[in-house]
């Protein structure tokens, strides 16, 4: 097995594809960095104007802290694109290829194969949020320094800036394991389609009608919001609450992980029943 | 002794029949020609034994064994599937290392390259390869193990004729060294200059399943092309014949191998001397009825 996933990584980072959505991580965090160094100042004064009326703000707000909190708003739609786009590739990129035959007429089972896939579609989710942490975090502290941090979450919240680095690596593992459970859907399709573009527009569709819902809440569409995959992966802003509510975040954990699990397990069931007849 | 044994083999796509409970054996050393037009079932047949298409019905037996499903054979055999795929941004040698690493193999690619003509470009990437060398990168592929039994599908296309007849010597040299080889094309002259067994299929039936010794030894179809209609004694002494058509110019006879000579050389004494002769085996005859 780890014969495998040596090869399926060997693969994965041999795609020139592979470093472009890396390098796109890296710029979107670096523009959201330089937008902030130039124009921050007056963009933080003015949404800070209606609060200093009430409370006396001393030092620096607008701070390296503060920008990386806000670069992690990319995980409602950039980062999930860019993480689509490679997921849907490594799976229904042997079909367009060709290559799955290659694969499948070696003394390996399927099974293994696609389980193989999988962790390196794990892996590779790790790195690239681990790239986002760190391009989120390291240019931003550079520039910005570092302090304590405000958010709008359900109100005001004050976070202390002792208390920040454990919050937003705690995000960053979240956030990895809703990418994790957002690619398993993205796998289903591209095993089922054998398409990549397919795989990525449907996707891409799930998850703009998912966040529409989560984000216009109306009548019958509220009893509905537990059960969007977009409503578990906002989760990750309750870290930068006060007082975190663990318990609420944790079943969204739990929600994750059964999501990935499901799609997973019928994705080996569809892998292992499929005639690879072209 | 048969290597590998299919029995009642069928596979439908929706209402279409593919395989018609078909049934074949392979002798162990020799080298097989799976024949046919184009849809015939051939690919199908490779496909199933591949284990990348799962059957309506079918039992195998590998070496007398029984087994249980067909991709239990990825063990004992190497595989070229039609067009063959290769990940076109990694070299050649390294696409021969990711099959190297996956059979837990220790196969000097090099060697393996060189093999096949392509040790002077094991560098370059596959997406600059022409089909003749990513079939000549796909045979390497399928016989990197050492596999007991090839499976190759159409493994000509796209080679010129230097490439055609280097892979005709290196299966000769593999199966002298005791490999099983199971080509499929649809060109019957291919395989008519190195099979020793000949299984012709038509619509997803076998039309013919017959062994080079057994189609030396049969009867051939003899067309005899006159320049003007023959003297009444050559028309008698062809009429003695087993004739299956005849016209004033034209005669065609069936005839033992070994009595074409003597009609020949009695046509020639007769002062009749055909300006054409041609012959057809019975597996042309089939596959030209069958291709028509």
């Amino acid at each position: 097995m780890i014969n495998l996933i040596q090869i399926e990584l060997f693969k994965l980072f041999s795609a020139y594809r592979t470093y472009i959505t890396f390098a796109i991580a890296l710029l979107l965090m670096l523009v959201i960095n330089l937008g902030l160094y130039s124009d921050g100042e007056e963009l933080f004064g003015f949404l800070l104007q209606s609060i200093n009326d009430y409370f006396y703000i001393e030092g620096n707000v607008v701070n390296g802290y503060l920008i990386a909190y806000l670069a992690l708003n990319t995980l409602w739609i950039h980062i999930p694109v860019l993480i689509i786009i490679v997921t849907a590739n490594i799976f229904s990129g042997e079909f367009e290829l060709g290559t799955i035959r290659l694969l499948l007429t070696q003394p390996i089972t399927r099974t293994k194969l696609l389980i193989a896939k999988i962790i390196s579609m794990i892996i590779y989710n790790f790195c690239f949020m681990l790239v986002i942490a760190l391009s989120a975090i390291i240019p931003s502290v550079l520039l910005f320094g570092t302090g304590d941090v405000v958010v709008f979450i359900d109100g005001i919240q004050f976070i202390q800036e002792s208390t920040f680095l454990s919050r937003f690596f705690n995000a960053i593992i979240f956030a990895t394991m809703a990418m994790i459970a957002f690619s398993s859907i993205t796998m289903y399709f591209a095993l089922y389609f054998k398409n990549t573009l397919t795989a990525i527009l449907l996707s891409l569709g799930i998850l703009i009608i998912m966040t529409l819902l989560q984000t216009f809440v109306i009548g019958i569409f509220s009893s509905w919001q537990p059960y969007l995959f977009t409503f578990h992966i906002a989760k990750w802003q309750l870290l930068f609450v006060n007082e975190v509510p663990y318990k609420s975040i944790l079943n969204s954990v739990y929600y994750l992980m059964a999501m990935s699990i499901f799609f997973i397990a019928i994705s080996i069931f569809k892998f292992n029943r499929m005639n690879i007849s072209e | 002794m048969y290597i590998l044994k299919v029995e009642n083999l069928a596979l439908d796509y929706g209402k279409q029949k593919i395989l018609n409970n078909i049934s074949f054996a392979f002798k162990k050393g020799q080298i097989i020609g799976l024949l046919g037009p184009n849809g015939a079932g051939k690919s199908s047949i490779i496909k199933i034994l591949a284990g990348l298409v799962f059957p309506k019905s079918g039992k195998l037996s590998f070496n007398k064994l029984p087994k249980k499903s067909f991709s239990e054979l990825r063990e004992y055999c190497g595989f070229l599937i039609d067009s063959p795929a290769f990940y076109p941004f990694l070299t050649a040698k390294q696409n021969l290392y990711l099959v190297n690493k996956i059979n837990k193999a220790n196969a000097d690619l090099d060697e393996l390259l060189q093999k096949v003509g392509l040790s002077q470009v094991d560098k370059k990437k596959v997406k600059h390869f022409s089909t003749g060398m990513k079939q000549r990168l796909a045979v390497a592929q399928s016989i990197l193990r050492n596999p007991e039994v090839l499976i190759l599908d159409e493994p000509f296309n796209g080679l010129d004729p230097n490439g055609f007849q280097d892979l005709i010597n290196l299966l000769k040299d593999l199966n002298e060294k005791g490999t099983t080889i199971i080509v499929s094309s649809h060109l019957l002259n291919e395989l008519e200059q190195f099979a020793d067994t000949f299984i012709l299929l038509h619509k997803g039936i076998i039309a013919l399943d017959i062994s080079k010794s057994e189609l030396l030894k049969s009867k051939k179809k003899v067309a005899f092309t006159f320049e003007s209609e023959p003297s009444i004694e050559v028309t008698e002494f062809l009429n003695t014949m087993d004739v299956v058509f005849k016209n004033p110019v034209l005669a065609v006879l069936q005839l033992n191998p070994n009595e074409i000579a003597t009609v020949v050389n009695k046509l020639v004494a007769m002062e009749s001397t055909p300006i054409n002769v041609e012959t057809l085996t019975i597996l042309q005859e089939k596959y030209l009825e069958i291709t028509k």
